[in-house]
């Protein structure tokens, strides 16, 4: 019964809620579509709230202690479908489970915060883990240049702030932070010159100089722009989204969600929502300050920097402030990984919370 | 490794701690950051918020234009002279292209084009027009073209197919002089005419020019939903003006006989002119060479543009009314007029004619070198004798010549509707000292006394004089538009004086040089007129000069005698002599105006 009380009914109070507003938001968004997003995207939640349950009830210190394994599995899932999955709007990322689209780039994420969180926890240890830095930096990089050359360059600009965070909370010196910066661009550079086939140089080529957009450059972000601005403060209502509904707006329902919100329900909404994240990520905060251990700390800062950073880059993505790239708003963006990644990232948490007080 | 290791947990506790410290730190940061989004999103969205607001209303609405359909233009009893024939026209809104030679690629290969040099000529004549404004690259696209232009919209958005009426001249060259052609507004009258956009069709001549406003009508508007590809979301119009359409204008052209002047000119250079001698009203107005006005309603490129303006004989130009000749003979009407009036000419006195006469020290020869003998005015006029009209004009002198010339309308505007109509020359003494800056020769009035010299005047002024001297000593105002007329102005003419001019006339076609305008359905009344295109020092037979030094023919007339109705003035230029090449014309238009054509 304590443990049932001990759960931060907030934390997934707020995430709930904002699944349900993207819900909301995908419904009018999608209505013009011809797929029916919104029970595919019901079903992914049903789905993200038994993993968030899973990954609760897990004790995370074992999931620390196989982190290595974790690690290699979800790392060579991705090298898999880097280099033999299916295409699809040009990056490799895709793999089939079932009828429905994952992406181990997803999966990635937590397992490369789970082996980091334990090796700069080790690292503060007076016995240091082995390989030292140079390993650490290895694990970071890896997934990173995968997905780079998946090429899902956003995806791969999405590891850096959970990595500067969790190594400015390990404190790790600013020496040591350059070098791993260097070491990470030789290893572009020489996978860049050895390593990569021809035809994945030519799609992350292509990836740089975008020609998908045939109205001319910033033709979205103008869009985008004007239905935010056009929601005003208090938005035009539930279906009335003309940007969106005429789609003038660019995947409504995926990238520019927020841009749905804020035409339909205007600088409420958007506020709301806000506060929403903020609730959830300072609830997020209150665990991390509440762990036992180091090793548990940091693995909620990996994960709580992995969703802030989306959250912001979206959000400011969306209002024209950051170049257009392909970034999910968590909780609110319909895809199926990215939430179940959210969902899992969130049950890791309550599972913590849920530890502060047991020995174990 | 084993973090629980009791000998750690103190440094444990420590390392939590420092970490829970940096954390902190981040936190603020990252309420910073936030505070950063949300402050952008109120400013765009509560600051700026009306601005975007207009921005996608504009986004959502699309104005579209609709046409007014072009007023039709009927003849005197009806008939439909000028109408509109749907077509699909090719737009293009340049800005929406993403590589404009790549569009008009696509659009020559749909269109049939080798290449796409002519549509990338037409988008030339756009050049001073805004990039978002769709401008016209094609017209008369087949249905298989639309369809083909229709489903490629989403990679090809700058291209609209819009369905609208093209200007058919169904008489095609047999009317274009008076009706007139159209083209598209300059960018600088778009300018001026707020209303007009560039794949609007405005008049450029005769009576398309005349009414153009009337004609052109108001063009509508639709406000409808489009979506970001600009296809309507829904039939439904957010508003609606319809386009006015354009007023019909009716003309006193009779097309028969407008057909049969036009085609009594075939292979001719020359002006055909008939109206009716009580009211003004033209029945027919004929130029040669002609053109099709609807090569130019279907925009004409620059090559078949210059082509036509560049062609010998220049068929743009309306001879009846815009060039000017030396009437000849047929000025003699004026002379027998102008004597009769002013008591100068005795219509029973006879002058002898031997073929030559001396006066002022110069050798004057007749037309008929053998001579005509003893002649009376009827006679003179009747066989066109110079001799009888030198000795006559040298007793009246230029300024009563002129004088009268004047008052039968010649050497002035006849006022008809059309712009850029020519005035001819009466010339007198003043006119010579300060047009020339020499004085008057008294030798020139010989020469004026048989419609040679300075005089000239245009077809229809001729027709004018002529309808004086049948309706009874009238000036009528010549005129294309029904209602157009003014009420007949009197010359100041004895009845006398006109009725035995008109008589005399009659005996011309009867027995005299105009015979070969008599004709079994309509009796006629005419004068002959063959002018001198050079002076020459010995006469030479017309058909012996070069073409460009071959004399004019003339022949005016009007019929039926006792109650004129329709006056027909046939100008063939380098034709010959009147009597040969112009009266047997005349003879055409009046049997077909009057009843048999010729084939029947």
């Amino acid at each position: 019964m304590r443990r049932f009380r001990a759960v931060s009914w907030q934390l997934a109070g707020s995430a709930l809620a904002l699944s349900t507003v993207g819900l909301v938001v995908i419904s009018s968004a999608s209505a013009e579509l011809t797929a029916d997003y919104v029970s595919r995207q019901s079903l992914w939640i049903a789905l993200g709230v038994v993993v968030m349950l899973v990954a609760a009830l897990v004790d995370y210190n074992v999931l620390l202690r196989y982190a290595i394994w974790i690690y290699v599995a979800a790392v060579a899932a991705l090298a898999a479908v880097t280099f033999f999955g299916h295409e699809a709007g040009g990056a490799r990322s895709w793999i089939g489970i079932g009828g429905l689209g994952g992406q181990p780039s997803d999966f990635c994420k937590i397992a490369t915060v789970l082996l980091l969180a334990r090796r700069l926890a080790d690292s503060q240890a007076p016995v240091p883990p082995r390989g030292g830095p140079w390993v650490t930096a290895a694990v970071c990089a890896l997934p990173v240049l995968l997905i780079a050359c998946q090429p899902d360059m956003g995806g791969a600009l999405m590891f850096v702030p959970a990595l500067a965070a969790l190594a400015a909370v390990t404190g790790v010196s600013l020496r040591s932070a350059l070098v791993a910066l260097g070491a990470a661009v030789a290893l572009v550079a020489a996978l860049w010159v050895f390593a990569l086939p021809e035809y994945q140089k030519t799609r992350v080529l292509s990836y740089l100089q975008p020609q998908a957009d045939p109205l001319g450059s910033g033709y979205q972000v103008r869009q985008s722009r004007i239905a935010v601005g056009s929601g005003q403060a208090l938005g035009k209502g539930y279906g009335e989204g003309t940007q969106s509904n005429l789609r003038f707006l660019p995947t409504p329902h995926t990238d520019f969600v927020f841009a749905v919100l804020a035409e339909e329900y205007g600088f409420a909404g958007v506020t709301l929502v806000m506060a929403l994240f903020l609730l959830y990520l300072g609830n997020g905060v209150r665990i991390a300050l509440a762990a036992r251990d180091p090793a548990g700390l940091l693995l909620v800062v990996g994960l709580l920097a992995f969703l802030a950073g989306y959250v912001l880059y979206n959000t400011a993505m969306v209002v024209g402030l950051l170049p257009i790239t392909g970034i999910p708003l968590p909780f609110l963006s319909y895809g199926g990984s990215f939430m179940l990644f959210c969902c899992a990232a969130t049950g890791l948490m309550i599972g913590l919370d849920l530890r502060r007080f047991v020995n174990v | 490794m084993n973090l629980d290791s009791p000998g750690h947990e103190h440094s444990a506790d420590r390392v939590l701690l420092l970490m829970a410290t940096r954390l902190k730190w981040m936190v603020w940061s990252l309420a910073v950051a936030f505070a950063v989004v949300l402050g952008s999103y109120w400013y765009y969205q509560v600051v700026r918020g009306e601005h975007y607001g207009r921005l996608a209303e504009n986004n959502r609405l699309r104005i579209l234009r609709l046409d007014a359909p072009r007023g039709l233009i009927y003849d005197h009893s009806g008939q439909v002279l000028a109408e509109n024939t749907p077509t699909f026209r090719l737009l293009i809104v340049r800005n929406r292209s993403a590589d404009l030679e790549a569009s008009l690629a696509f659009a020559a290969d749909i269109l049939g084009h080798d290449n796409s040099e002519e549509l990338a000529r037409s988008l030339e004549r756009h050049r001073g027009v805004g990039s978002d404004v769709p401008v016209l690259l094609a017209e008369e696209l087949e249905l298989n073209q639309v369809a083909r232009f229709e489903v490629s919209v989403l990679e090809h958005p700058e291209f609209e197919v819009s369905a609208s009426g093209r200007r058919l001249y169904r008489y095609s060259d047999q009317t274009a002089h008076l009706l007139g052609y159209l083209s598209e507004p300059t960018a600088a009258e778009q300018d001026r005419d707020p209303t007009l956009v560039a794949a609007d069709m405005i008049g450029r001549s005769g009576v398309e020019r005349l009414r153009d406003r009337a004609l052109r009508g108001t063009a509508g508007e639709r406000t409808v939903v489009v979506d970001s590809r600009g296809r309507l979301v829904s039939d439904e119009d957010v508003d609606r003006l319809d386009a006015v359409a354009g007023e019909p204008v009716h003309l006193t052209v009779d097309l028969r006989l407008q057909q049969e002047a036009q085609s009594v000119l075939v292979d001719k250079v020359g002006a055909i002119v008939a109206l009716d001698p009580r009211d003004g009203a033209v029945r027919a107005m004929a130029s040669s060479p002609s053109f099709d006005p609807n090569g130019f309603a279907g925009r004409l490129n620059q090559e078949d543009w210059e082509q036509i303006v560049g062609a010998p004989n220049r068929p743009l130009q309306n001879r009846a009314i815009q060039n000017t000749y030396p009437p000849g003979s047929v000025f003699k009407i004026v002379m027998a007029v102008a004597g009769l009036a002013e008591g100068l000419i005795d219509p029973e006195e006879r002058i002898w004619c031997g073929g030559a006469t001396r006066i002022y020290d110069r050798r004057w020869r007749c037309w008929q070198s053998r001579g005509h003998g003893r002649l009376n005015l009827r006679g003179a006029l009747q066989h066109s004798c110079d001799i009888y009209f030198y000795r006559h004009g040298m007793k009246m002198g230029i300024e009563t010549i002129a004088r009268y010339a004047r008052r039968l309308g010649l050497g002035g505007p006849t006022g008809i509707e059309f712009p850029g109509e020519r005035e001819g020359l009466v010339p007198d003494a003043e006119w010579s000292l300060t047009s020339r800056g020499l004085p008057w020769y008294p030798g020139e009035t010989i020469s004026v006394a048989i419609g040679q010299g300075p005089l000239l005047t245009t077809p229809l002024q001729v027709a004018v004089m002529t309808a004086a001297v049948a309706n009874g000593g009238f000036l009528v105002r010549p005129h294309v538009l029904a209602g157009g007329a003014r009420r007949p102005e009197p010359v100041g003419l004895d009845a006398e004086v006109v009725a035995f001019v008109a008589d005399a006339l009659a005996n011309v076609v009867e027995t005299g040089t105009g015979r070969r305008a008599r004709n079994p359905v309509v009796t006629v009344a005419g004068k002959t007129g063959t002018a001198q295109v050079i002076a020459q020092e010995t006469w030479t037979r017309s058909e012996d000069l070069p073409l460009e030094h071959a004399d004019h023919a003339w022949f005016t007339s009007y019929g039926p005698v006792d109650a004129p109705e329709l006056v027909v003035v046939v100008f063939v230029e380098h034709g010959g002599r009147g009597s040969e090449v112009a009266a047997p014309l005349a003879r055409r238009m009046h049997e077909s105006y009057f009843g048999a054509s010729p084939q029947t």
